[in-house]
């Protein structure tokens, strides 16, 4: 009897054993569950509401400018991104860091209007027909861009498009080199483009010896203007559907043919932009099909260097790097008046002009300007420093209605070389009175693009006087082994002192 | 609490463990800030995020001692006798820990001074980064610390700490492994190829939700996210209730 009652006794203290066990298991696995579900249902709720920007240049975040744009669309439209890889788990370093985390802020802001999705196109091959059903765009060899899609219309944007590089640099050391970083701009016009409805369609003659079109064309791109390039040939022609011709920087004159196409286009009621400098390469083209054509619409290209005398314009003490003003007519087209020049060409009214057209100076130098001119080879003509007085840097040139042609003609091509453009950013004054002009000759008004500013990329440079070597090397011998060797130093005696206690 | 803080805090620098730990983090953030600096420019948020990834070798020197070595002395029934609940005790004992790391942090303020007076920049976003290495080496610590009551034996708990910790820094790739494997599984056993690739895809998805490094890596661009810090400080207190169950068990199996 005593044994049975001791066995039972055994039972009762192992059942307790048990139930603390399984209390103890239970409590661990219900405390799992209940810190997983706390956790999605807090990312999933507040996740996005208490995720803040809080980088120096809020590049994480969309300025009021995308904001107002957004809310000023309907409740149903509907913009999808989708990148066409899959989500980087770690985007620091790479060229989407700017742009992953901007694009959820777009998400957050937007309502449900819009949403970015990322797709591998090897996982999700049928994102590409989904897309793009016509395969107009042959999105296939676009592994790593951004898709925005929004009413059956695709725009696509490369990582490399949201940022500016330094092209100097570039050139001169083969090193990319970020300057700005444009992702909010290019992905919100992007999306305006879609949204507007408008769209355009310009031609950049190429094949002049002409630097690079790259920036212009990012520009053009974001004012809803489709850009494609014409190459100079002995076929040249302007097609039907060309609402506006730019000759960007040429170094060579135009052929005939050319000429004749292009005055044809002008007597269609064509729009032209022709921007020229004076430098080194062009230094003995005399541009005499190009003027002749520029003369059509009463302006003249003078073979003639600016000098500005004026210390006031003069920027960095150099006569051929200044400052211009734009007339009265054009203040409007920058937020202020006083933009950079560089080697300019002076560009004049045609001594005996037609009387249908009307003309306007645009940029204008200082009343103490000269003109410098060269001869065939290069060399400045004995006496040819021209009289004292205010030059023209650009020129206007329209008919009475919009349906006659219209023409700038700028003698400098800092307002759209990718020289300028690369170094100053797409927030430059020089960039915006550009993208004016070509709202004047297309029409397009200020809806067509939406002014978002670019942004300054992180900068954690260190002042260069600071971090010489022998400083750089101190401070490795401080934080590396001073500082280390010293604890190790307190260790051992720590130990030493410690070790028979 | 208070008691058991003071006791653990001060036993590090009466033990060579507390000199060590801070030589090596010297050591790893001077490594760091000087590569850097000898570059022109420090970014400190970048800094402070990289040294997380070196928890993997400093946690489980810091906390290997932690109840380990109580154990092994025998020491550890005074938590089950002292009118001190073992709650206590564990927290104490993070606090302890968490202390150590705030002193070795001391090197990171020295870099951030060394900065600002070379022209360099401190930002708010750098801020974020520091909140978010202490919320880590909180959540580390409590792994530490874990590991430390599993064994009466410091090197078997560092080792495991090691382990954990180091598991925790390879989520990511462990999850695209078995992503892929359970696409290929799926593939095997006749399933369409699109169903068995989003299975992977979500397992991937599902496992990689859990790396902390991944979670915490956007902050050293500036963004502040309160739902990493959510994840981090809830899986710290998981450690620590199972850390508190380890030891509650010694006292329910003892009697």
């Amino acid at each position: 009897m005593s044994k049975e009652v001791a066995n039972n006794n055994n039972v009762k203290t192992d059942n307790r054993a048990d139930k603390l066990k399984l209390y103890s298991i239970g409590s661990v696995l219900l405390l799992i569950g209940i810190i997983l579900f706390v956790n999605i249902l807090f990312e999933a709720l507040l996740g996005n509401a208490l995720t803040f920007d809080f980088s120096d240049t809020a590049q994480n975040s969309i300025s009021v400018d995308t904001k107002n744009y957004i809310d000023s669309l309907t409740p149903d439209t509907h913009i999808r991104v989708v990148g066409l890889f899959s989500r980087p788990d770690n985007v620091s370093g790479t060229p989407y860091q700017y742009i992953i985390p901007l694009l959820d802020d777009y998400v957050k802001q937007s309502d449900g209007k819009i949403t970015v999705e990322y797709k591998n196109i090897n996982e999700n091959p049928g994102i590409i027909s989904e897309l793009d059903p016509t395969n107009s765009y042959d999105l296939a060899s676009k592994e790593g861009c951004f898709i925005i899609q929004c009413n059956g219309n695709i725009r696509i944007i490369s990582p490399i498009d949201c940022y500016s590089i330094d092209s100097d640099y570039y050139y001169s050391t083969g090193v990319y080199l970020v300057t700005a970083n444009n992702a909010e701009y290019t992905f919100t016009n992007a999306m305006n483009i879609l949204t507007s409805g408008f769209s355009s369609k310009a031609y950049i003659v190429t094949g002049l010896k002409e630097d690079g079109n790259e920036y212009i064309s990012k520009i053009l791109d974001s004012l809803s203007i489709d850009v494609e390039e014409l190459p100079s040939s002995d076929s040249f022609a302007i097609p039907e559907d060309c609402d506006l011709l730019i000759l960007n920087g040429p170094n060579g004159d135009i052929t005939e043919k050319m000429y004749v196409a292009m005055l044809d286009y002008l007597n269609r009621g064509g729009k032209m932009f022709i921007a020229i400098d004076f430098n080194t390469k062009n230094v003995t083209e005399r541009y005499e099909r190009l003027n002749l054509l520029a003369n059509q619409m009463n302006i003249n290209i003078d073979s003639a260097m600016i000098y500005e005398n004026d210390p006031g314009y003069q920027l960095n003490g150099y006569g051929i790097d200044h400052t211009v003003t734009s007339t009265d007519m054009f203040t409007g087209y920058a937020s202020i008046p006083f933009l950079h020049a560089t080697y300019s060409r002076s560009i004049s009214a045609r001594l005996d002009p037609s009387s249908t057209l009307n003309l306007y100076p645009v940029l204008q130098t200082s009343k103490n300007a000269t003109l410098v001119e060269y001869d065939t080879i290069g060399n400045v003509v004995d006496n040819s420093v021209d009289t004292t007085g205010q030059y023209n840097v650009a020129m206007y040139a329209c008919g009475n209605d919009d349906s006659s042609a219209k023409m700038f003609v700028f003698g400098t091509t800092n307002f759209s070389s990718d020289n300028y453009i690369s170094g100053y950013g797409l927030n430059d004054s020089n960039v915006d009175f550009f993208r004016s002009c070509i709202k004047e000759l297309t029409n397009s008004g200020e809806n067509a693009s939406l002014n978002i500013a670019t942004k300054a990329v992180d900068d954690y440079m260190l002042d260069s006087t600071k971090t010489t070597t022998s400083i750089s090397m101190t401070m490795m011998v401080i934080f590396m082994i001073v500082i280390p060797i010293i604890m190790i130093g307190f260790a051992v005696l720590v130990y030493a002192k410690r070790k028979n206690l | 609490m208070y008691a058991i803080f003071k006791r653990e805090f001060l036993s590090y620098f009466r033990s060579p463990v507390g000199y060590v730990a801070i030589a090596i983090f010297s050591f790893l953030s001077g490594f760091i800030f000087f590569s850097q600096f000898s570059g022109g420019s420090v970014n400190i948020a970048s800094e402070v995020i990289s040294l997380t990834s070196f928890f993997v070798v400093i946690v489980p020197i810091i906390t290997m001692g932690l109840l380990a070595e109580d154990k092994k002395r025998g020491t550890d029934i005074l938590y089950y006798t002292t009118p001190v609940s073992l709650f206590n005790v564990v927290v104490g004992k993070v606090l302890a820990a968490f202390a150590l790391f705030a002193v070795m942090f001391i090197n990171v303020i020295i870099h951030i001074i060394v900065t600002l007076s070379c022209g360099g920049k401190f930002g708010v976003g750098a801020v974020g980064t520091i909140i978010v290495f202490f919320f880590m080496a909180f959540m580390f610590i409590t792994i530490g610390l874990f590991a430390s009551a599993i064994t009466d034996n410091q090197i078997v708990s560092a080792i495991v700490s090691f382990i954990i910790i180091l598991i925790t820094q390879l989520i990511t790739v462990i999850s695209d492994y078995v992503g892929t494997a359970v696409t290929s599984v799926a593939t095997v056993l006749h399933v369409k190829s699109a169903t068995a690739t989003a299975i992977g895809n979500a397992i991937r998805k599902g496992i990689a939700w859990l790396d902390p490094f991944v979670k915490t890596q956007d902050f050293r661009l500036g963004i502040f996210s309160v739902s990493s810090l959510v994840f981090l400080i809830s899986v710290g207190f998981l450690f620590m209730y199972l850390t508190f169950r380890v030891l509650e068990k010694k006292r329910w199996s003892q009697s």
